[in-house]
Protein backbone atom coordinates (compact mmCIF):
# COMPACT_ATOMS: atom_id res chain seq x y z
CA UNK A 1 0.00 0.00 0.00
CA UNK A 2 1.29 3.13 -1.21
CA UNK A 3 0.15 6.83 0.13
CA UNK A 4 2.08 8.26 -2.74
CA UNK A 5 -0.02 10.52 -4.98
CA UNK A 6 1.97 11.78 -7.61
CA UNK A 7 4.94 14.86 -8.22
CA UNK A 8 4.36 18.35 -7.62
CA UNK A 9 6.23 21.60 -9.04
CA UNK A 10 6.89 23.42 -5.85
CA UNK A 11 6.58 26.95 -7.56
CA UNK A 12 4.06 26.48 -9.95
CA UNK A 13 2.13 23.58 -8.88
CA UNK A 14 1.66 21.49 -11.72
CA UNK A 15 1.26 17.78 -11.19
CA UNK A 16 3.40 15.05 -12.84
CA UNK A 17 3.15 11.14 -12.49
CA UNK A 18 5.88 9.36 -10.59
CA UNK A 19 8.38 8.88 -12.94
CA UNK A 20 12.35 9.99 -13.63
CA UNK A 21 11.54 13.47 -14.08
CA UNK A 22 13.20 16.18 -11.53
CA UNK A 23 11.94 19.54 -12.85
CA UNK A 24 8.55 21.23 -14.23
CA UNK A 25 8.89 21.46 -17.88
CA UNK A 26 6.82 25.07 -17.92
CA UNK A 27 8.74 27.16 -15.13
CA UNK A 28 11.86 24.62 -14.23
CA UNK A 29 10.90 24.49 -10.65
CA UNK A 30 11.92 21.47 -8.46
CA UNK A 31 9.18 18.56 -8.66
CA UNK A 32 8.28 17.10 -4.91
CA UNK A 33 6.27 14.13 -4.08
CA UNK A 34 2.77 14.21 -2.90
CA UNK A 35 1.18 11.86 -0.40
CA UNK A 36 -2.93 10.97 0.57
CA UNK A 37 -1.86 11.88 4.81
CA UNK A 38 -5.65 12.10 5.19
CA UNK A 39 -5.67 8.55 3.76
CA UNK A 40 -2.66 7.68 6.74
CA UNK A 41 -4.47 9.03 9.39
CA UNK A 42 -5.69 6.11 12.48
CA UNK A 43 -3.25 3.77 9.85
CA UNK A 44 0.51 5.59 10.30
CA UNK A 45 0.60 5.31 14.03
CA UNK A 46 3.25 4.88 16.85
CA UNK A 47 2.42 1.60 16.90
CA UNK A 48 2.72 0.67 13.15
CA UNK A 49 6.09 2.70 13.07
CA UNK A 50 7.16 0.62 16.20
CA UNK A 51 6.43 -2.61 14.65
CA UNK A 52 8.46 -2.47 11.60
CA UNK A 53 11.99 -3.10 10.88
CA UNK A 54 14.78 -1.64 12.45
CA UNK A 55 16.43 0.39 9.99
CA UNK A 56 14.95 3.09 7.51
CA UNK A 57 12.31 1.19 6.10
CA UNK A 58 10.05 1.46 9.57
CA UNK A 59 9.03 5.13 7.64
CA UNK A 60 8.03 3.36 4.86
CA UNK A 61 4.96 4.71 4.54
CA UNK A 62 5.69 8.12 4.37
CA UNK A 63 8.12 7.56 1.68
CA UNK A 64 8.00 7.09 -2.11
CA UNK A 65 8.03 3.70 -2.73
CA UNK A 66 5.05 0.97 -3.91
CA UNK A 67 6.98 -2.26 -4.31
CA UNK A 68 8.97 -3.87 -1.19
CA UNK A 69 12.60 -1.60 0.25
CA UNK A 70 14.95 -2.91 -2.50
CA UNK A 71 18.12 -0.92 -0.75
CA UNK A 72 19.08 -0.05 2.89
CA UNK A 73 18.08 -2.89 4.44
CA UNK A 74 20.36 -2.10 7.76
CA UNK A 75 20.64 1.84 6.44
CA UNK A 76 19.46 4.30 9.47
CA UNK A 77 18.30 3.69 13.03
CA UNK A 78 21.77 5.35 14.16
CA UNK A 79 22.20 6.65 17.58
CA UNK A 80 20.28 9.44 19.15
CA UNK A 81 22.79 9.76 22.00
CA UNK A 82 21.83 11.60 25.05
CA UNK A 83 25.32 13.97 25.23
CA UNK A 84 25.66 14.84 29.04
CA UNK A 85 29.32 15.37 28.99
CA UNK A 86 29.03 18.18 26.30
CA UNK A 87 25.91 19.22 28.36
CA UNK A 88 28.25 20.23 31.16
CA UNK A 89 30.76 21.94 29.00
CA UNK A 90 28.11 23.91 26.92
CA UNK A 91 26.37 24.62 30.18
CA UNK A 92 22.80 23.78 28.87
CA UNK A 93 20.18 21.42 29.98
CA UNK A 94 19.51 19.43 27.42
CA UNK A 95 21.49 17.89 24.36
CA UNK A 96 21.30 15.13 22.03
CA UNK A 97 23.24 13.60 19.27
CA UNK A 98 21.80 12.43 16.49
CA UNK A 99 24.91 10.50 15.34
CA UNK A 100 24.95 9.72 11.43
CA UNK A 101 28.65 8.72 11.56
CA UNK A 102 27.48 5.27 12.39
CA UNK A 103 25.40 4.71 8.89
CA UNK A 104 26.11 2.02 7.31
CA UNK A 105 27.37 0.79 4.92
CA UNK A 106 29.16 3.88 3.85
CA UNK A 107 28.79 5.95 7.60
CA UNK A 108 27.24 8.59 6.39
CA UNK A 109 23.65 10.31 5.92
CA UNK A 110 23.89 9.92 2.30
CA UNK A 111 22.47 6.01 2.82
CA UNK A 112 18.80 7.57 3.59
CA UNK A 113 18.51 9.35 0.68
CA UNK A 114 20.44 6.46 -1.70
CA UNK A 115 18.54 3.89 -0.18
CA UNK A 116 15.25 5.22 -1.94
CA UNK A 117 16.87 6.54 -4.64
CA UNK A 118 18.15 3.14 -5.39
CA UNK A 119 14.40 0.93 -4.57
CA UNK A 120 12.43 3.78 -6.50
CA UNK A 121 15.74 2.91 -9.78
CA UNK A 122 14.28 -0.64 -9.73
CA UNK A 123 11.01 0.36 -9.51
CA UNK A 124 11.15 2.65 -12.46
CA UNK A 125 12.90 0.03 -14.61
CA UNK A 126 16.30 1.38 -14.51
CA UNK A 127 19.62 -0.69 -14.39
CA UNK A 128 21.93 1.30 -13.98
CA UNK A 129 22.29 4.35 -11.47
CA UNK A 130 24.72 7.01 -11.17
CA UNK A 131 26.12 10.37 -9.67
CA UNK A 132 28.71 12.82 -9.99
CA UNK A 133 30.38 13.39 -6.52
CA UNK A 134 33.35 14.30 -4.48
CA UNK A 135 32.95 11.68 -1.39
CA UNK A 136 30.00 10.49 0.63
CA UNK A 137 27.54 10.53 -2.13
CA UNK A 138 29.69 8.31 -4.36
CA UNK A 139 30.39 5.90 -1.15
CA UNK A 140 27.31 5.21 -0.53
CA UNK A 141 25.87 4.62 -4.66
CA UNK A 142 28.20 2.56 -4.78
CA UNK A 143 28.09 0.20 -2.39
CA UNK A 144 24.63 0.26 -2.42
CA UNK A 145 24.24 -0.39 -5.93
CA UNK A 146 26.88 -3.83 -5.60
CA UNK A 147 24.75 -4.80 -2.66
CA UNK A 148 21.40 -4.11 -5.36
CA UNK A 149 23.53 -5.82 -8.18
CA UNK A 150 22.95 -2.76 -10.33
CA UNK A 151 25.70 -0.78 -12.24
CA UNK A 152 27.08 1.64 -11.06
CA UNK A 153 28.76 4.96 -12.76
CA UNK A 154 30.51 7.38 -10.58
CA UNK A 155 31.75 10.34 -11.91
CA UNK A 156 34.23 12.52 -10.07
CA UNK A 157 36.48 15.44 -10.69
CA UNK A 158 40.18 14.57 -11.85
CA UNK A 159 42.05 15.92 -8.61
CA UNK A 160 40.44 14.06 -5.72
CA UNK A 161 42.04 12.73 -2.75
CA UNK A 162 43.00 8.95 -2.63
CA UNK A 163 40.93 8.16 0.01
CA UNK A 164 37.90 9.31 -1.27
CA UNK A 165 38.53 7.69 -4.75
CA UNK A 166 39.12 4.28 -2.97
CA UNK A 167 36.20 4.64 -0.57
CA UNK A 168 34.05 4.11 -3.96
CA UNK A 169 36.19 1.98 -6.01
CA UNK A 170 36.06 -0.77 -3.47
CA UNK A 171 32.28 -1.44 -4.65
CA UNK A 172 33.53 -1.64 -8.31
CA UNK A 173 31.27 0.90 -9.84
CA UNK A 174 32.48 2.04 -13.19
CA UNK A 175 34.64 5.18 -12.51
CA UNK A 176 35.17 8.26 -14.73
CA UNK A 177 37.39 10.72 -13.81
CA UNK A 178 36.61 13.77 -15.56
CA UNK A 179 39.34 16.34 -16.12
CA UNK A 180 38.23 19.84 -15.56
CA UNK A 181 37.26 22.25 -12.85
CA UNK A 182 33.95 21.99 -11.13
CA UNK A 183 31.35 23.62 -13.62
CA UNK A 184 33.06 21.77 -16.39
CA UNK A 185 32.47 18.07 -14.31
CA UNK A 186 28.53 19.82 -13.48
CA UNK A 187 27.87 20.58 -17.01
CA UNK A 188 28.78 17.38 -18.65
CA UNK A 189 27.17 15.81 -15.98
CA UNK A 190 24.17 17.63 -16.72
CA UNK A 191 24.61 16.70 -20.56
CA UNK A 192 25.00 12.22 -19.47
CA UNK A 193 21.75 12.50 -17.65
CA UNK A 194 20.07 14.04 -20.43
CA UNK A 195 21.27 11.23 -22.86
CA UNK A 196 21.23 8.58 -21.23
CA UNK A 197 18.91 6.33 -19.59
CA UNK A 198 20.54 6.01 -16.55
CA UNK A 199 18.96 6.57 -12.38
CA UNK A 200 21.48 9.33 -11.74
CA UNK A 201 20.51 9.30 -7.89
CA UNK A 202 20.61 13.57 -6.90
CA UNK A 203 19.13 14.25 -10.83
CA UNK A 204 16.47 12.95 -12.26
CA UNK A 205 16.07 10.85 -8.68
CA UNK A 206 15.99 13.67 -6.67
CA UNK A 207 12.55 13.89 -5.76
CA UNK A 208 12.66 10.40 -4.93
CA UNK A 209 16.08 10.69 -2.91
CA UNK A 210 15.62 13.73 -1.32
CA UNK A 211 12.55 11.67 0.55
CA UNK A 212 14.74 9.56 2.16
CA UNK A 213 16.57 12.48 4.24
CA UNK A 214 13.17 12.67 6.37
CA UNK A 215 14.01 9.68 7.85
CA UNK A 216 16.87 11.34 9.83
CA UNK A 217 13.90 13.49 11.37
CA UNK A 218 11.70 10.81 11.73
CA UNK A 219 14.28 8.92 14.08
CA UNK A 220 15.15 11.82 16.06
CA UNK A 221 11.38 12.21 17.20
CA UNK A 222 10.95 8.69 17.48
CA UNK A 223 13.82 7.86 19.44
CA UNK A 224 13.56 11.09 21.37
CA UNK A 225 10.34 8.97 22.94
CA UNK A 226 7.48 10.36 20.46
CA UNK A 227 8.77 14.10 20.96
CA UNK A 228 10.43 16.63 19.14
CA UNK A 229 13.81 18.79 20.28
CA UNK A 230 13.04 22.52 20.11
CA UNK A 231 16.35 23.48 18.48
CA UNK A 232 17.56 21.22 15.85
CA UNK A 233 20.74 22.28 14.01
CA UNK A 234 21.80 20.86 10.92
CA UNK A 235 24.52 20.93 8.30
CA UNK A 236 23.54 22.63 4.88
CA UNK A 237 25.61 22.17 1.37
CA UNK A 238 23.52 21.36 -1.10
CA UNK A 239 20.45 21.93 0.87
CA UNK A 240 18.69 18.53 1.04
CA UNK A 241 18.84 17.82 4.69
CA UNK A 242 17.59 20.47 5.88
CA UNK A 243 14.70 21.02 4.80
CA UNK A 244 13.53 17.66 4.64
CA UNK A 245 14.55 17.08 8.70
CA UNK A 246 11.80 19.90 9.06
CA UNK A 247 9.12 18.34 6.44
CA UNK A 248 9.92 14.87 8.52
CA UNK A 249 9.03 16.70 11.93
CA UNK A 250 5.96 18.83 10.28
CA UNK A 251 4.61 15.61 8.89
CA UNK A 252 4.87 13.92 12.37
CA UNK A 253 2.88 16.56 14.10
CA UNK A 254 0.36 16.49 11.21
CA UNK A 255 -0.25 12.71 11.60
CA UNK A 256 -0.62 13.65 15.36
CA UNK A 257 2.49 11.31 16.35
CA UNK A 258 4.58 13.95 17.93
CA UNK A 259 3.10 17.17 20.10
CA UNK A 260 3.38 20.32 18.06
CA UNK A 261 5.94 22.42 20.17
CA UNK A 262 6.79 25.10 17.04
CA UNK A 263 10.50 23.01 16.51
CA UNK A 264 13.12 25.43 15.49
CA UNK A 265 15.65 24.61 12.67
CA UNK A 266 18.94 26.34 12.23
CA UNK A 267 21.64 26.03 9.09
CA UNK A 268 25.49 25.46 9.73
CA UNK A 269 27.98 26.39 7.55
CA UNK A 270 31.59 26.80 7.24
CA UNK A 271 32.72 30.12 7.11
CA UNK A 272 34.59 29.21 3.95
CA UNK A 273 31.32 28.36 2.36
CA UNK A 274 28.40 30.29 3.84
CA UNK A 275 25.66 31.48 0.81
CA UNK A 276 22.92 30.67 3.00
CA UNK A 277 23.83 31.35 6.80
CA UNK A 278 24.52 35.05 5.26
CA UNK A 279 21.35 34.71 3.39
CA UNK A 280 19.69 34.00 6.30
CA UNK A 281 21.76 36.89 8.58
CA UNK A 282 20.68 39.36 5.73
CA UNK A 283 17.14 38.73 5.50
CA UNK A 284 17.16 37.66 2.03
CA UNK A 285 15.09 34.81 0.51
CA UNK A 286 18.04 34.58 -2.61
CA UNK A 287 21.08 32.88 -2.78
CA UNK A 288 24.44 34.74 -4.04
CA UNK A 289 26.80 32.37 -5.72
CA UNK A 290 30.20 32.02 -3.07
CA UNK A 291 33.49 29.97 -4.45
CA UNK A 292 34.19 27.68 -1.78
CA UNK A 293 37.32 28.14 0.67
CA UNK A 294 37.17 25.64 3.56
CA UNK A 295 38.40 22.28 5.16
CA UNK A 296 34.89 21.20 4.99
CA UNK A 297 35.13 20.05 1.52
CA UNK A 298 32.02 17.57 2.08
CA UNK A 299 29.34 20.92 2.88
CA UNK A 300 31.47 23.12 0.30
CA UNK A 301 28.41 24.36 -2.30
CA UNK A 302 28.88 27.65 -3.44
CA UNK A 303 25.54 27.85 -5.28
CA UNK A 304 23.76 25.36 -3.57
CA UNK A 305 20.34 23.67 -5.52
CA UNK A 306 17.81 24.00 -2.27
CA UNK A 307 19.76 26.28 -0.69
CA UNK A 308 16.35 28.89 -1.32
CA UNK A 309 14.35 26.11 0.87
CA UNK A 310 16.73 25.98 3.48
CA UNK A 311 16.28 29.77 3.92
CA UNK A 312 12.11 29.22 3.99
CA UNK A 313 12.27 26.33 6.32
CA UNK A 314 14.62 28.03 8.73
CA UNK A 315 12.49 31.55 8.72
CA UNK A 316 9.22 29.26 8.68
CA UNK A 317 10.25 27.45 12.22
CA UNK A 318 11.96 30.85 13.93
CA UNK A 319 15.38 29.81 13.50
CA UNK A 320 18.40 30.94 12.57
CA UNK A 321 21.81 30.20 10.94
CA UNK A 322 25.89 30.18 12.03
CA UNK A 323 29.14 29.80 10.48
CA UNK A 324 32.58 28.41 11.66
CA UNK A 325 36.03 29.05 11.01
CA UNK A 326 38.30 25.88 9.71
CA UNK A 327 39.79 26.56 13.38
CA UNK A 328 36.89 26.48 15.10
CA UNK A 329 35.46 23.18 12.81
CA UNK A 330 38.60 21.59 13.54
CA UNK A 331 38.32 22.08 17.61
CA UNK A 332 34.71 21.28 17.48
CA UNK A 333 36.08 17.90 16.08
CA UNK A 334 38.19 17.26 18.91
CA UNK A 335 35.50 18.67 21.58
CA UNK A 336 32.69 16.14 20.36
CA UNK A 337 35.48 13.52 20.13
CA UNK A 338 36.98 13.37 24.03
CA UNK A 339 33.49 14.33 25.02
CA UNK A 340 31.37 11.96 23.90
CA UNK A 341 33.20 9.16 21.83
CA UNK A 342 31.87 10.44 18.90
CA UNK A 343 34.25 10.84 16.23
CA UNK A 344 32.92 12.94 12.84
CA UNK A 345 34.14 14.49 9.95
CA UNK A 346 34.22 18.45 9.13
CA UNK A 347 30.63 18.62 8.64
CA UNK A 348 29.55 17.50 12.05
CA UNK A 349 32.47 19.44 13.05
CA UNK A 350 31.17 22.62 11.98
CA UNK A 351 27.21 21.64 13.12
CA UNK A 352 29.01 21.48 16.72
CA UNK A 353 30.56 24.69 16.51
CA UNK A 354 27.51 26.68 15.00
CA UNK A 355 25.56 25.08 17.84
CA UNK A 356 28.17 26.03 20.44
CA UNK A 357 27.83 29.82 18.32
CA UNK A 358 24.08 29.65 18.47
CA UNK A 359 24.44 28.82 22.13
CA UNK A 360 26.54 31.31 23.09
CA UNK A 361 24.80 34.25 21.45
CA UNK A 362 21.59 34.00 22.98
CA UNK A 363 19.69 32.61 19.46
CA UNK A 364 19.30 29.47 21.28
CA UNK A 365 18.19 29.15 25.26
CA UNK A 366 20.72 26.86 27.33
CA UNK A 367 17.71 25.70 29.12
CA UNK A 368 15.17 24.16 26.16
CA UNK A 369 16.55 20.45 24.57
CA UNK A 370 18.47 20.85 21.14
CA UNK A 371 20.00 18.41 18.68
CA UNK A 372 22.89 18.62 17.27
CA UNK A 373 23.11 16.52 13.43
CA UNK A 374 25.76 14.63 13.01
CA UNK A 375 26.29 13.91 9.18
CA UNK A 376 29.49 12.24 8.56
CA UNK A 377 32.20 9.75 10.06
CA UNK A 378 35.93 11.59 10.70
CA UNK A 379 37.95 7.97 10.14
CA UNK A 380 37.36 9.78 5.99
CA UNK A 381 38.81 12.63 6.91
CA UNK A 382 41.89 12.19 8.40
CA UNK A 383 44.06 14.95 6.81
CA UNK A 384 42.29 17.38 8.63
CA UNK A 385 43.50 15.94 12.31
CA UNK A 386 46.31 14.65 11.74
CA UNK A 387 48.44 17.73 12.20
CA UNK A 388 46.06 18.90 15.04
CA UNK A 389 46.58 15.79 17.56
CA UNK A 390 49.98 14.89 20.11
CA UNK A 391 51.51 12.38 19.02
CA UNK A 392 51.95 9.13 21.71
CA UNK A 393 54.97 9.12 23.60
CA UNK A 394 57.19 6.18 22.25
CA UNK A 395 59.32 4.23 25.39
CA UNK A 396 61.69 1.18 25.56
CA UNK A 397 59.61 -1.80 26.45
CA UNK A 398 60.62 -1.34 30.34
CA UNK A 399 58.48 -0.97 33.67
CA UNK A 400 61.28 1.83 34.63
CA UNK A 401 60.95 3.54 31.25
CA UNK A 402 56.99 3.50 31.96
CA UNK A 403 57.60 4.83 35.30
CA UNK A 404 59.56 7.70 34.48
CA UNK A 405 57.07 8.89 31.47
CA UNK A 406 54.36 8.86 34.48
CA UNK A 407 56.25 10.57 36.56
CA UNK A 408 56.83 13.31 33.71
CA UNK A 409 60.54 12.78 33.71
CA UNK A 410 60.60 11.22 30.22
CA UNK A 411 58.45 13.68 28.19
CA UNK A 412 60.99 15.95 27.22
CA UNK A 413 63.00 12.22 25.65
CA UNK A 414 60.03 10.74 24.31
CA UNK A 415 60.04 10.92 20.39
CA UNK A 416 56.96 11.52 18.21
CA UNK A 417 55.54 8.66 16.50
CA UNK A 418 54.49 9.03 12.90
CA UNK A 419 50.60 8.77 12.27
CA UNK B 1 22.45 22.91 -38.00
CA UNK B 2 19.73 21.65 -35.87
CA UNK B 3 18.39 24.07 -33.39
CA UNK B 4 19.15 23.45 -29.31
CA UNK B 5 17.66 24.30 -25.89
CA UNK B 6 19.33 25.26 -23.51
CA UNK B 7 17.82 25.61 -19.73
CA UNK B 8 19.64 27.51 -17.42
CA UNK B 9 19.31 29.29 -13.94
CA UNK B 10 20.80 32.97 -14.52
CA UNK B 11 22.10 34.76 -11.04
CA UNK B 12 22.85 38.65 -11.10
CA UNK B 13 24.90 38.38 -8.09
CA UNK B 14 25.06 42.31 -7.32
CA UNK B 15 23.20 45.40 -7.21
CA UNK B 16 25.40 46.76 -10.33
CA UNK B 17 24.80 43.54 -12.21
CA UNK B 18 20.95 43.64 -11.45
CA UNK B 19 20.56 47.59 -12.69
CA UNK B 20 22.00 46.88 -15.68
CA UNK B 21 20.36 45.78 -19.03
CA UNK B 22 22.52 42.70 -19.57
CA UNK B 23 19.61 40.28 -21.02
CA UNK B 24 18.66 42.98 -24.04
CA UNK B 25 22.90 43.67 -24.81
CA UNK B 26 23.37 39.69 -25.25
CA UNK B 27 19.89 39.87 -27.16
CA UNK B 28 21.48 42.81 -29.54
CA UNK B 29 24.60 40.55 -30.20
CA UNK B 30 23.18 37.51 -30.67
CA UNK B 31 19.60 38.18 -32.30
CA UNK B 32 18.83 34.78 -33.24
CA UNK B 33 18.91 33.13 -30.39
CA UNK B 34 15.76 33.47 -28.41
CA UNK B 35 15.12 33.25 -24.38
CA UNK B 36 12.51 32.43 -22.55
CA UNK B 37 11.96 33.44 -18.72
CA UNK B 38 10.02 30.86 -17.02
CA UNK B 39 10.31 31.99 -13.49
CA UNK B 40 12.05 35.16 -12.28
CA UNK B 41 12.99 36.14 -8.26
CA UNK B 42 14.56 39.91 -8.47
CA UNK B 43 15.53 42.10 -5.92
CA UNK B 44 17.67 45.54 -5.61
CA UNK B 45 20.53 43.15 -4.79
CA UNK B 46 20.34 40.08 -6.66
CA UNK B 47 18.26 38.53 -9.53
CA UNK B 48 17.82 34.44 -10.33
CA UNK B 49 16.03 33.85 -13.37
CA UNK B 50 15.29 30.46 -14.88
CA UNK B 51 15.48 30.96 -18.70
CA UNK B 52 15.28 28.83 -21.79
CA UNK B 53 17.64 29.75 -24.59
CA UNK B 54 16.91 28.26 -28.18
CA UNK B 55 19.14 28.44 -31.61
CA UNK B 56 22.00 27.24 -33.25
CA UNK B 57 24.33 25.78 -30.59
CA UNK B 58 27.49 28.15 -31.77
CA UNK B 59 25.18 31.05 -31.72
CA UNK B 60 23.23 30.02 -28.13
CA UNK B 61 27.20 28.81 -26.59
CA UNK B 62 28.38 32.45 -27.18
CA UNK B 63 25.06 33.98 -25.88
CA UNK B 64 25.95 31.92 -22.44
CA UNK B 65 29.37 32.91 -23.13
CA UNK B 66 28.68 36.45 -23.04
CA UNK B 67 26.15 36.54 -20.04
CA UNK B 68 29.40 34.82 -18.10
CA UNK B 69 31.86 37.52 -19.39
CA UNK B 70 29.75 40.09 -17.56
CA UNK B 71 29.38 38.53 -14.86
CA UNK B 72 26.57 36.46 -14.25
CA UNK B 73 26.24 33.10 -12.85
CA UNK B 74 25.04 30.56 -15.78
CA UNK B 75 23.73 27.51 -15.03
CA UNK B 76 22.59 24.23 -16.32
CA UNK B 77 18.68 23.86 -14.59
CA UNK B 78 20.62 20.84 -13.14
CA UNK B 79 22.72 22.49 -10.83
CA UNK B 80 25.34 20.87 -8.42
CA UNK B 81 25.42 17.60 -10.25
CA UNK B 82 28.44 16.69 -8.20
CA UNK B 83 27.51 16.05 -4.71
CA UNK B 84 29.79 15.44 -1.47
C1 LIG C 1 28.64 14.56 5.71
C2 LIG C 1 27.67 15.47 5.06
N1 LIG C 1 26.91 16.24 5.83
C3 LIG C 1 26.04 17.10 5.32
C4 LIG C 1 25.87 17.25 3.98
C5 LIG C 1 24.92 18.31 3.55
O1 LIG C 1 23.97 17.99 2.79
P1 LIG C 1 22.88 18.74 1.92
O2 LIG C 1 23.43 18.71 0.54
O3 LIG C 1 21.75 17.83 2.13
O4 LIG C 1 22.62 20.14 2.41
C6 LIG C 1 26.62 16.45 3.11
C7 LIG C 1 26.45 16.46 1.66
O5 LIG C 1 26.83 16.90 0.78
C8 LIG C 1 27.56 15.55 3.67
O6 LIG C 1 28.35 14.78 2.88
ZN1 LIG D 1 6.33 24.59 -12.27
Amino acid sequence: MSYVRGLKCRECGQAYPEKGVHVCETCFGPLEVQYDYAAMRGKVTRESISAGPRNLWRYRDLLPINGTPRSGLHSGMTPLKRARNLEKVLGVRELYIKDDSANYPTWSYKERVVSVAITKAIELGYDTVGCASTGNLANSVAAHAAEAGLRAFVMIPHDLEQGKVLGSLIFNPTMVRIEGNYDDVNRLCSEIADKYRWAIVNVNLRPFYTEGAKTFGFEIAEQMGWKLPKHTVCPTAGGTILPKIYKGYREFIHLGLVEDNQPRIYSAQAAGCNPVVEAIQAGRDLIKPQKPKTIAKSIAIGNPADGFYVVQAVKESGGWGADATDAEIVDAIKLLARTEGTWTEPAGGTTLAATIKLIESGRIPRDESICVCITGNGLKTVEVVVDQLEPPASIPPSLDAFDRLMSGRATTETLPVAV
Amino acid sequence: MAKVNKRVWLTFGSRSLVEKPILWQMARQYPDVSFDIRQASVTAEIGIMAVLFEGEPDEVAGALDYLKSRGLTVEPIEKNMIES
